[in-house]
């Protein structure tokens, strides 16, 4: 099912406010994200028509079938704009690939084993606000701010970052950030730290510096 | 009464504290550094006298966490949990408390009889930050020391608190969890203390719990051993519950709520004096560092360590090559000639006498003075600076920046730089950066290219020859790393601040390296000494050159005389040129070799197995298997490449 940018965001924040344990009002959702309730309004009736949400008596949830919606498109988000790039041997790589049809199989092709995996789902599932919200570490910008949300690969490489000091929610600076796939230097607990290109770009972070646009898909 | 009175401390820290500083303050000479039992991790140990107790030292590890992750950390979290030291001296540097103090709450986990070292006071001081030891030592619940190691300050204190500590345990902190945790803990602890006595009996039963609810790959394998399948899957059980409620692996939560209390306790006890600014190291950072300026200043700073090393090394070798033909050869030749029949004489003054006289003209001149500078640059903190800048390079070649530094101590001996290759955290990266030291060319191989190609040929065939070499190590790391199984890691490093490098703890680093030269290679370099001596004496050698004749004048076009100096270069390898010149009875080598042979030559010696004191390090770092492999593969290339150079070269003259 062909899948519009903005049913993906409006389940996406659906989804926050319940974790935040409040009911999703239509105005509330509309007011985030920056829409009129009218249309806000339209949006909600073709997703609960697609069977996506269901109606509450003060605003819609998610079916089942709009969780596992959300999951799949943060998941196809994560693969496309984190794993594969911008770079041009990314997107040659991602077309070689094809229509990915098992995803949790498809995962190993990226690093992450029988440990990670079912914890980065769940990572996903948890993860507050929309993933278009989140870029890679690598992307940002010297003297840039953020916060670290997750990292994506193998069990050891997670808990090595942990060790670090790069735990979820901790805060980074953007010290230096090397030319033509070099490593980037970070500010993290007092301490500067190299981190390879490959793993910085597996980091997954929210920035806290709001001159920053979100990334385009 | 004798037995209270002699006490076994250990240290443990992060890297780059300051902690062999404070271990160098502690020891002075009294130091033996050593592999721990079957490992490949050094183990310095020392001995001081303090207050009429007999202190034994051991220096851990440097680590930033006691995980299974490294071989670093489960050493040195067998150290403490299994032989019990009296004390564990934790150095925290002050003005990276937090991510130190993580460390020590591992430490106390572990129910280890702490005090802390507060380090580098006064560098803290200077970035304005200002730690108050005695709020962290209440919370904590354990002494805490300022101290300033490099200059000595508060080494005495630091002392009495840790007898202190023997005479009177003091109540430290317990490390709690957040509720779903501990609620885990709680409920498998008594299981564990049951079910595991054996592993229960060593590591505190506490922490064995932790460590399973974290998933640690060490622990777990040992409850299996001791029949604990009931209770890993237990753990598993909580690890999951813990997981379903944070929605993160249970070793990232535990990780973070022990960074949290670390948080809690730095900004409780941290106060910034004054606002930070922009300060010297900040600025040399952002120019060494320098995504452009970087690698000019890069190569600027080699060139210059190259060229110091190589004309002052020179000019010290023609007087210590003089003192030896001169002095001692014929000194030792007139003394012993009448007690020893002539052909012992040879094997003596020819051979063993010969064979320390050409070890110390290598090492003296060229391997000291390179690993002065080069500890000057480690200490300094230009090396991880280099690290940075060269890891997208190394990438290419599956390592990763760090390995720019064995790589860097290959040049001057490859012995110490395979031993430099425990810096790698995986084995898969360890032996793939030690087989691409082998290609590096040391000093002795340096001798030859510029003693040959450099004299004869000029110094810019000299260079283009090292250019060629580093072709090679780039173009068989490539296929190295893509033939060797396993994934390659990242860069994870971190980059200590610039400072001031301290006189002793150069001379120290310069020490260990040059040792591994000394107590592994020179054995080799005067054995094999001795047995050319032996072997020209009974006329053994042109047999083998006979034999390895349509190798040497075919394929390589070299002449027939050639095989010698070269199949014995593998017990000497700066010494063949001098074998070629008495092979040849000429040290003019203009008159044995045509200009082609001269390039097929050094190429052939610069390539091929690196000489039997590294083959000899390498199967101590990697095992024989390896080591056999990489000889044998260096070998081969050596000859392909050269003969490759002789066709190429014939053609265009």
């Amino acid at each position: 099912m062909p899948e519009e940018p903005e049913i993906s965001e409006l389940l996406e924040l659906v989804k926050t406010f319940t974790q935040e344990g409040s009911a999703a009002r239509i105005d509330q959702i509309a007011s985030r994200m920056g829409r009129s309730l009218k249309e806000m309004q339209r949006l909600a009736d073709e997703a609960t028509r697609s069977g996506l949400t269901s109606k509450t008596p003060v605003g819609i949830r998610l079916t089942d079938m709009g969780e596992a919606s959300v999951r799949k498109h943060r998941e196809e988000y994560i693969h496309q704009t984190h794993l594969h790039g911008g770079s041009l041997t990314g997107r040659v790589r991602r077309f070689l690939e094809g229509n990915v049809r098992d995803w949790h199989g498809h995962w190993r092709h990226h690093g992450f084993d029988d440990e990670s995996l079912p914890r980065f789902y769940e990572n996903l599932e948890n993860l507050q606000g929309r993933i278009e919200d989140t870029v890679s570490l690598a992307n940002l910008r010297e003297s840039e701010k953020c916060t670290v949300v997750l990292a994506l690969g193998g069990h050891r490489m997670v808990r090595r970052l942990a060790e670090m000091g790069l735990t979820p929610g901790t805060e980074v600076t953007i010290v230096r950030n090397a030319p033509l796939h070099g490593p980037i230097e970070i500010f993290v607990r007092g301490v500067s730290l190299a981190l390879g290109r490959g793993i910085a770009s597996r980091v997954l972070v929210k920035p806290l510096t709001s001159s920053r646009a979100s990334t385009t898909v | 009464m004798e037995a209270k009175r002699r006490l076994t401390i250990c240290l443990a820290g992060n890297a780059n504290v300051g902690k062999s500083a404070i271990f160098n303050q502690l020891t002075g000479l009294n130091q033996t550094v050593g592999n721990w039992p079957g490992k490949t991790v050094e183990r310095a140990e020392g001995t001081l006298h303090f207050k009429g107790y007999t202190i034994r030292i051991v220096d851990l590890p440097g680590t930033y966490s006691l995980s299974a992750y490294s071989k670093e950390e489960m050493v040195s979290r067998d150290y403490i949990a299994v032989e019990k030291p009296d004390v564990v001296v934790n150095i925290v540097d002050a003005s990276a408390l937090e991510r130190n103090l993580y460390l020590t709450i591992q430490l106390l986990e572990l129910n280890a009889p702490l005090v802390v070292a507060l380090n580098q006071v006064d560098f803290a001081a200077k970035k304005g930050i200002k730690v108050d030891a005695e709020r962290l030592s209440e919370m904590l619940g354990v002494p805490v020391v300022p101290t300033v190691a490099t200059v000595g300050m508060g080494m005495q204190e630091l002392l009495s608190k840790v007898v202190g500590v023997t005479e009177k345990a003091p109540r430290s902190m317990n490390v709690k969890y957040g509720r779903e945790i501990e609620q885990g803990i709680k409920k498998l602890e008594a299981t564990v203390k049951i079910g595991l006595p054996q592993l229960s009996s060593r590591y505190p039963p506490r922490w064995i719990t932790t460590k399973l609810l974290e998933r640690d790959e060490d622990v777990s394998k040992k409850a299996e051993g001791e029949k604990g399948l009931a209770i890993l899957s237990e753990a598993a059980e909580i690890a999951e519950q813990i997981e379903d409620v944070h929605g993160e692996p249970s070793s990232v939560v535990i990780t973070s709520e022990r960074y949290s209390l670390a948080s809690r306790l730095a900004r409780s006890t941290v106060s910034i004096t004054s606002p930070p600014r922009v300060d010297m190291d900040q600025r040399l950072s952002a120019i060494t560092a320098h995504k452009i300026l970087g690698y000019p200043i890069l190569a600027g700073v080699l060139a210059g360590v190259f060229s110091i090393v190589f004309v002052a090394g020179g000019a010290m070798v023609s007087v210590l090559e003089e003192l030896f033909d001169a002095v001692i050869v014929p000194g030792t030749e007139s003394f012993l000639r009448g007690v020893l029949p002539p052909i012992w004489l040879r094997l003596v003054s020819g051979g063993f006498v010969w064979g320390v006289g050409a070890a110390v003209t290598i090492v003296l001149p060229y391997i000291v003075p390179f690993y002065i500078l080069l500890a000057v640059l480690e200490d300094s903190g230009y090396l991880p600076r280099a690290a940075f800048l060269m890891d997208n390079l190394m990438h290419k070649i599956g390592l990763h920046g760090k390995a720019f530094i064995p790589l860097l101590l290959g040049y001057g001996c490859n012995v110490p730089a395979c031993v430099g290759c425990r810096i790698m955290e995986t084995d898969r990266e360890r032996f793939l950066a030690g087989f691409v030291v082998t290609l590096v060319p040391c000093t002795a191989r340096t001798v030859i290219i510029l003693g040959l190609v450099g004299r004869y040929l000029g110094v810019p065939a000299a260079l283009g020859l090292y250019l060629v070499d580093l072709c090679l190590i780039f173009l068989l790391g490539r296929i190295a790393f893509r033939v060797l199984p396993g994934e390659p890691m990242g860069l994870i490093m971190e980059m200590p601040p610039y400072r001031m490098p301290a006189a002793k703890s150069i001379l120290k680093k310069t020490w260990a390296r040059t040792k591994d030269f000394v107590y592994i290679a020179f054995p080799y370099i005067v054995g094999g000494s001795v047995l050319l001596q032996f072997l020209s004496v009974y006329g053994v050698m042109s047999v083998i050159a006979d034999f390895m004749s349509p190798l040497t004048t075919s394929w390589l076009g070299l002449p027939s005389i050639t095989g010698i100096p070269l199949i014995f270069g593998v017990l000497r390898k700066e010494l063949t040129l001098v074998l070629l010149a008495n092979l040849g009875g000429t040290f003019d080598f203009a008159s044995i070799l045509t200009p082609i042979q001269m390039v097929v030559f050094a190429v052939v010696a610069m390539i091929y197995v690196p000489c039997v004191a590294t083959i000899a390090a390498l199967s101590r770092e990697f095992g024989v298997r390896r080591a056999i492999t990489v000889a044998v593969l260096d070998s081969i290339l050596a000859v392909f490449v050269g003969g490759l150079a002789y066709q190429l070269l014939s053609l265009v003259h």
